[in-house]
């Protein structure tokens, strides 16, 4: 049991998410950035290396700078994401990253030095984004008030 | 100590080898031993051995120029007299991306097998208007694919051997282009339709048609093609009707952002190093924009488009239009976004009214 958001959250989904091959493949596979996650006014640093998250850090707001891209929403949208993908087992259609990046007035993913090049990487390991995500089905989730 | 056994071998083969066999020429091991650089030991690092980390000593002397016009290796010992290829791409400033190498190990990790990978069983009988808009899109898309093949695989033997990452990368981007036809021509004939109409196919020929270098058709297929596919895929992603639908629209679209990668950063790279790249940008930009615009005004894929974000015929006037407009307002965005991030200036009175209609930001 973790509480979202909180480090322990997110290193529980990276738990799963390292420990299941099945991730590398159908178009799964090595992704190398950093993003960023925002909470409201919380935020997350997840480094991915490889086939794995290898670090998960909470910062401070001004270390979004550096990231390539983070995803901001405010609890309650982030709540009923993952709540959907516990239910379904993963992102259901109105669900995925790409569907609330469109369906959000502001969009889902942002940056703060708009490089086209590093802005891409969220389309160009989209797949890996989302079965990060998809793995929080297998932990079991509080959330923070 | 291989160089040593390397002479040893030839030495003893001037001196006949016991047990020849007469008519058999003897082995003359002359070509052992001779290398640009021997001794060269990469090791993988903790992602694997990557085509990017054999950059090292003259292997990774990749020149602004590439005077040889044969098939050699890049760093290999050229042959005399062997018959020149006729390669007309040997400026680096012509197709070079230095996330090439990255992007060709990217393409390969994040393979998928449209026949296996793609849950099919997921797609159920749809109302045959929408079932008819889906086939029609998946259509278009196939003809999308094939422009891209063709397009790719028409500059690629023109490119020298010096810039062999950018060659192999393209090699995945075509066979993306194969695989995109593969999966869009399976979702028309899986569920009771068919393909539909053949696009205008105006695009695909301004492509195929650009003779001006590779950057002029990078410029078309990638930077505004491409962008307006991936925004695309982007919507009907959204608006899938099933997991299948799903699979396809996302992992293509993850396809489309690499070659978009590959096409931003080479055409950075040309404007930083050809004095006029950004204005004959602007110029292409301008022909581009026209054609493309021609394209749009044919009412099939729009409509196509609309009954989809609709769910069916019956609202595709209203809502499905809707969608459509928001589609095509984020495509410009993006669009002039590219050309802002790359230097390109972009003259919104001289663009056709059929695209800034949708321009709503300056």
């Amino acid at each position: 049991m973790a509480e979202f958001p909180s480090v322990a959250w997110f290193e529980a989904v990276a738990g799963v998410f390292n420990s299941d091959e099945s991730y590398r493949g159908a178009g799964g596979g090595q992704c190398h950035c950093q993003a960023g996650i925002k909470v409201g006014k919380r935020v997350f640093l997840l480094v991915f290396e490889g086939f794995e998250c290898a670090e998960v850090r909470e910062v401070d707001v001004s270390e979004l700078e550096p990231v390539d891209f983070y995803l901001e929403m405010p609890l309650k949208d982030w709540k009923a994401m993952v709540q959907d993908i516990a239910a379904n087992g993963a992102a259901s259609l109105h669900y995925t990253l790409n569907t609330l990046d469109l369906n959000r007035e502001a969009g889902l993913s942002h940056s703060v030095h708009g490089d086209q090049y590093r802005e891409d990487l969220f389309f160009r390991y989209n797949q890996t984004f989302q079965f990060f995500f998809d793995a929080s089905a297998r932990i079991k989730t509080t959330f923070a008030r | 100590m291989a160089k040593a056994k390397a002479s040893q071998a030839a030495a003893d083969s001037k001196q006949g080898q016991p047990g020849a066999i007469e008519g058999i020429p003897q082995p003359k091991f002359d070509w052992a031993g001779r290398s640009n650089q021997w001794g060269t030991r990469v090791k993988p690092g903790k992602h694997g051995l990557r085509l990017g980390d054999l950059n090292v000593g003259i292997y990774g002397e990749i020149p602004e120029y590439w005077p040889d016009q044969t098939r050699n290796p890049r760093g290999a010992i050229a042959r005399k007299g062997v018959p020149p290829v006729g390669y007309s791409i040997r400026d680096k400033a012509g197709l070079w991306a230095d996330s090439a190498a990255d992007l060709y190990e990217e393409a390969i990790q994040r393979r998928w097998a449209p026949a296996t990978d793609v849950p099919w069983e997921t797609i159920k009988p749809l109302n045959e208007g929408l079932e008819r808009a889906i086939c029609q899109v998946c259509t278009e898309l196939c003809q999308y694919a094939n422009g891209d093949i063709e397009a790719i695989s028409s500059w690629q033997h023109q490119m020298s051997y010096g810039y062999h990452e950018v060659k192999q990368f393209l090699a995945t981007a075509s066979f993306d282009g194969a695989r995109q036809y593969e999966a869009f021509r399976k979702r028309a004939l899986c569920n009771g339709g068919g393909l539909g109409l053949e696009g205008p196919g105006k695009v695909n020929r301004m492509i195929l048609e650009s003779r001006g270098g590779w950057s002029e058709a990078v410029t078309y297929l990638f930077l505004l093609r491409g962008t307006f596919t991936m925004t695309m895929l982007r919507y009907l992603e959204r608006a899938a009707y099933n997991d299948a639908e799903r699979f396809l629209y996302r992992h293509t679209l993850q396809d489309k952002a690499r070659h978009l990668t590959y096409g931003l950063e080479h055409l950075q790279y040309a404007i930083a190093h050809q004095e006029d790249m950004a204005l004959i940008m602007q110029q292409l930009m301008f022909i581009g924009d026209r054609i493309f615009a021609r394209e749009m005004r044919d009412n099939v894929l729009r409509e196509a488009l609309a009954v989809i974000f609709a769910g069916g015929i019956e609202k595709a006037g209203s809502e499905g239009m809707a969608v459509y407009r928001e589609m095509m307002t984020d495509f410009m965005e993006t669009y002039l976004g590219h050309c802002s991030w790359l230097g390109v200036k972009r003259n919104l009175e001289m663009m056709p009214q059929v695209l800034t209609q949708y321009v709503t930001r300056a």
